[in-house]
């Protein structure tokens, strides 16, 4: 579980996030939605740690991020995984390298057990028969996948995607986010999704804070985000055809 | 300005100090190491090689029309050349030169790990990444670059042999005689010094500017355009010191 309580952020003097009070539970896909500097990926960037916010706590479990220690926070950060936007694949790795990686630096395991696990892992993303390529070679669904791979790699409690189907088509991103609610549910992670995307909202999302102008202006799940009163989030999920078509549906 | 130079300075020394970090597991900074300077080093052979040749050979023609005096003996033409190749040209120019091949090579590289956020999945993972990816490139940037200087040094002599040799500007026994005189063995330790001193500077700057790089592809030009002319400036700058401080 991750808890956030009084965060504040701003930069030079403008105010990026206010107040944020949120708990992302475990075994959930936790969203974090809103429009294009709304704040959402600030707000992830403090999560991780890496942005330290003006004022409030972070806790994960009974730990408190903001005040550990350098040793701390390393120890931490193996049990978190990160997807990044871009995927953010070592270049200099292949895929099966990329993914052995993490366990190279903080497991004492042999070389074969290493690639044992790194199959593993790669089979659960669905990608075989590409270990030795090297990211360049992949598409951008694979490289997503390979990503998701890596940041399972070391079986961490904490799992966190920044716009996980960004430049994807919906097809793939359909299956991406299937593939990160099917982990979180089996390895009973706490995920949390930063995304603009409906469809994934509409898909995954177990609990779902929206954000607009730095404030957190809506908790909710993807069954009652359709009938918000909250009109800036109203804005946004109509500004999707399929939301608005089920919205109008409705009605 | 000057805030923005001791700023600098400042976020440098942080850098460095996130550098020399013991590294996480000495095996893979091992395999590093050998990656580094077969990329950084061994690469660098085939133009410090050529370059020395050739200015080895200009720099016997330079002396020999300068020294059209017939009081003064022939060998100090190849004496001469020695001299200019080990206090100044084996180190200080190919190290100039190196500031363009090497440091674009390392500041690029990292620049664009860190605008395609590679190195912030490294540190999220919780590895060091200034440790794991730019103390291999320093340790072996400065370690075998004296090897460098030998090298340059060897190839310098036989170009301007080889030029001896073809145009007779001087008999080639008095070129022999002349680069085996007054031997001077602290020189070749003063000029690997300064090539292991130049490229820790060109290795760490470039790295820098690449881990700090911001603003896309443009950034990571930027990145690499700004290292190498601080590192040529700095260079220049430490070769007068240096020279300033060991033989004088």
């Amino acid at each position: 579980m991750i808890k956030v309580e009084h965060l504040y952020k701003s930069f030079d003097g403008k105010q990026v996030l206010n107040d944020i009070n949120v708990e992302y539970e475990a075994g959930k896909c936790n969203m974090i939605i809103g429009a294009s500097g709304s704040g959402k990926t600030v707000l992830l960037k403090n999560l991780i740690g890496l942005m330290e916010p003006d004022s409030g706590e972070i806790f994960y479990g009974d730990k408190c991020l903001t005040g550990m220690s350098y040793v701390q926070k390393k120890a931490l950060r193996q049990n978190i995984g990160i997807l990044f936007q871009g995927s953010a694949l070592f270049d200099f790795a292949t895929v099966i390298e990329n993914v052995m990686f993490p366990m190279e630096f903080f497991t004492d395991w042999s070389k074969a057990q290493r690639i044992e696990r790194a199959k593993y892992c790669l089979e659960k993303v669905n990608v075989i028969g590409s270990d030795d390529k090297y990211p360049n070679e992949l598409s951008g669904g694979m490289q997503k996948r390979v990503g998701i791979a890596r940041a399972i790699a070391l079986n961490p409690s904490y799992l966190f995607c920044d716009e996980p189907n960004s430049g994807l088509d919906p097809y793939t991103s359909i299956l991406i986010d299937r593939l990160i609610s099917d982990l979180t549910k089996e390895f009973n992670m706490t995920t949390v999704v930063n995304t603009h995307d409906m469809n994934s909202i509409l898909e995954i999302g177990d609990k779902i804070g929206f954000i607009s102008g730095g404030t957190l202006l809506w908790q909710g799940d993807r069954h009652t985000i359709l009938d918000t009163d909250c009109k800036e989030l109203k804005d946004f999920v109509c500004a999707n055809t399929l939301a608005r078509n089920i919205i109008e549906g409705r009605k | 300005m000057i805030k923005k130079i001791f700023v600098s300075i400042g976020t440098y020394m942080l850098f460095l100090k996130m550098v020399f970090r013991k590294p996480e597991k000495w095996k893979i900074f091992w395999r590093q190491f050998i990656n580094e300077a077969d990329k950084l080093i061994l690469s660098s052979i085939l133009l410090v090689g050529v370059i020395s040749v050739f200015i080895g050979g200009v720099l016997v023609i330079q002396t020999a029309s300068n020294l059209e005096n017939p009081i003064i003996d022939k060998m100090y033409i190849g004496y001469m050349v020695r001299e200019s190749l080990i206090l100044e040209f084996c180190s200080t120019m190919i190290a100039l030169i190196l500031s363009g091949k090497m440091g674009s090579n390392i500041s690029s590289e990292i620049g664009s790990m860190r605008i395609t956020e590679q190195i912030d999945a490294m540190d999220m993972m919780g590895v060091n990444s200034a440790n794991f990816l730019v103390l291999p490139k320093v340790a072996a940037a400065t370690i075998l670059s004296p090897l460098l200087v030998l090298l340059s040094l060897a190839l310098g002599l036989v170009g301007g042999w080889i030029v001896v040799n073809a145009t007779q500007i001087i008999p080639p026994p008095s070129y022999i005689t002349g680069i085996k005189a007054f031997y001077n063995g602290f020189y070749i330790f003063y000029s690997c010094f300064k090539m292991s001193l130049f490229c820790f500077l060109i290795s760490s700057i470039s790295a820098f500017n690449g881990y700090y790089a911001k603003g896309g592809s443009l950034g990571v030009g930027r990145s690499s355009t700004k290292a190498i002319v601080i590192t040529s400036i700095l260079i220049l700058m430490f070769d007068l010191i240096v020279t300033q401080l060991m033989l004088y």
